[in-house]
């Protein structure tokens, strides 16, 4: 009836037709770490360990070692560095003390807790489209789905996939990641979202703020995943249009991604039910 | 003994991929590194012992990477797919195209990551950068493509050797 063209026209079209649609069903990435993606993070992580310690081990001798000279000048600078922030640090402790008495005086919920845990990066995404990395502790360690990932310069990402001792974590830098932000000087709200040559883009901020290049971008906490008040980065540009009522705004991290080797995960604690006062 | 060789070499590709190569910025835009290989098995090896290879890494390549799951394995089985097809009338053994079919065989999985990008969400200012990315990794593909065909070639003859003296010793 059909001809063997036909038939393997028909054949194509059927194949990219349920492949699409497996792709539709599994970009929902919720079910993407099930037994057997396990056993291949398993299989493969252990390796990226080896290998990135490795690296470590090798390039760390190299700056110990031939690196002298520089190291004795950068210290001196360091020195002078630490002076100054051990004022700064007194002048912060200040701030501190003064902030957790008006947290108490308003009763406010603590929005950053104490509980961070470490984790080396020990591999990246194999692919330039996409912007994870994988990090040496997982479940067994205490690390959930959902988790926020930051560095001590701001925000890195978020914890998307965990198997037993191994994470992965989407970079504020990919598409898909997204944070609800705020200006730190005139509060303008709105979510980060990663752009292009590892710049994010400052989606959804109204025209009528007045956001200047250089302006600071904080977390504002609203997500339920990030704590409040975590630098994320800088203002970079900022294109007002003419009609329309957002502005757009280009964000760049703090965060070095490619440089980035150790990481903090928060370990919140499930934040309680709101309860009204007797 | 050949499943071994092809999953140490995939193995070793991944790794090198995800935790040498970021290190080295002459890489950053560099192409992926399994595309040869899946293309290496599409010319030089049988859809049986190839076919088992495509899928398992493509899933592998799936989990490590932050993409949707399903597309490096989607890339992968068409490119296999493509490859297979063409060498039914093209004779891609020969050296002077090998070059040609790598640069086609790295355009032709960044096209599928574009449309299936494309198809889920993403803004459009993320396809501004995507299409100097997918220029380089041509040009990568074409100056380097063949090289990694050869690496391929000469671990799998000396593989078999190695496998050969082994039984006859035995024996």
């Amino acid at each position: 009836m059909f001809s063997k063209k036909m038939v393997m026209i028909i054949g194509v079209i059927v194949l990219i037709a349920v492949n699409i649609i497996l792709l539709s069903v599994f970009n929902r990435r919720y079910i993407s770490y099930y037994r057997p993606g396990r056993i291949a993070i398993s299989l493969i992580a252990p390796f990226q360990k080896a290998s990135t310690s490795s690296i470590h081990f090798v390039r760390d001798i190299w700056r110990h070692y031939f690196f002298v000279v520089n190291v004795a000048k950068e210290n001196d600078n360091y020195q002078k560095a630490l002076n100054k922030a051990f004022e700064n640090n007194i002048q912060l402790k200040e701030f501190k003390l003064s902030n957790f008495r008006l947290r108490n005086l308003l009763n406010f919920e603590k929005t950053i807790t104490d509980r961070v845990l470490s984790a080396e990066v020990i591999g990246k995404d194999p692919s330039p489209w996409f912007k994870t990395v994988l990090i040496d502790k997982g479940k067994n360690d205490g690390v959930e789905t959902g988790m926020a990932v930051v560095v001590p310069k701001g925000i890195a990402g978020q914890v998307t996939d965990v198997s037993a001792n191994y994470s992965k974590v989407l970079l504020i830098i990919d598409h898909n990641s997204a944070v609800d932000a705020l200006v730190q000087n005139d509060r303008a709200r709105g979510i980060i979202k990663g752009g292009m040559a590892e710049q994010c883009l400052f989606k959804y901020v109204l025209r009528k703020h007045d956001i200047e290049i250089g302006n600071i971008v904080v977390s504002s906490g609203l997500d339920g995943v990030f704590p409040k008040g975590l630098a994320v980065g800088y203002v970079s540009a900022v294109i007002k249009p003419k009609s329309g009522i957002f502005q757009e705004v280009t964000v760049t991290p703090y965060v070095d991604f490619e440089k980035l080797e150790e990481v903090l995960i928060v370990l919140n604690p499930k934040k309680k039910k709101f309860e009204p006062e007797q | 003994m050949t499943y071994c060789l092809h999953i140490l070499i995939c193995l070793s590709l991944i790794i090198i991929q995800t935790t040498v190569m970021p290190y080295i910025p002459l890489f950053e835009r560099f192409y992926d590194l399994l595309t040869p290989f899946i293309i290496y098995l599409s010319i030089f090896r049988s859809v049986r012992e190839s076919i088992v290879i495509v899928f398992i890494f493509g899933f592998f390549m799936d989990i490590v990477s932050g993409g949707p799951l399903g597309l490096y394995l989607t890339a992968y089985v068409w490119l296999f797919i493509g490859v297979r097809w063409a060498i039914t009338f093209l004779h891609v053994g020969d050296s002077l195209l090998l070059p040609f079919v790598v640069a086609a065989g790295v355009l032709m999985e960044n096209l599928i990551f574009v449309g299936i990008s494309a198809m889920f969400e993403q803004s459009p200012r993320i396809f501004e950068t995507m299409a100097s990315t997918i220029v380089v990794q041509v040009l990568w593909a074409l100056f380097t493509g063949p090289l990694f065909l050869m690496f391929f070639s000469y671990s799998h003859r000396q593989w078999d050797r190695w496998f050969k003296e082994i039984l006859a010793k035995k024996n």
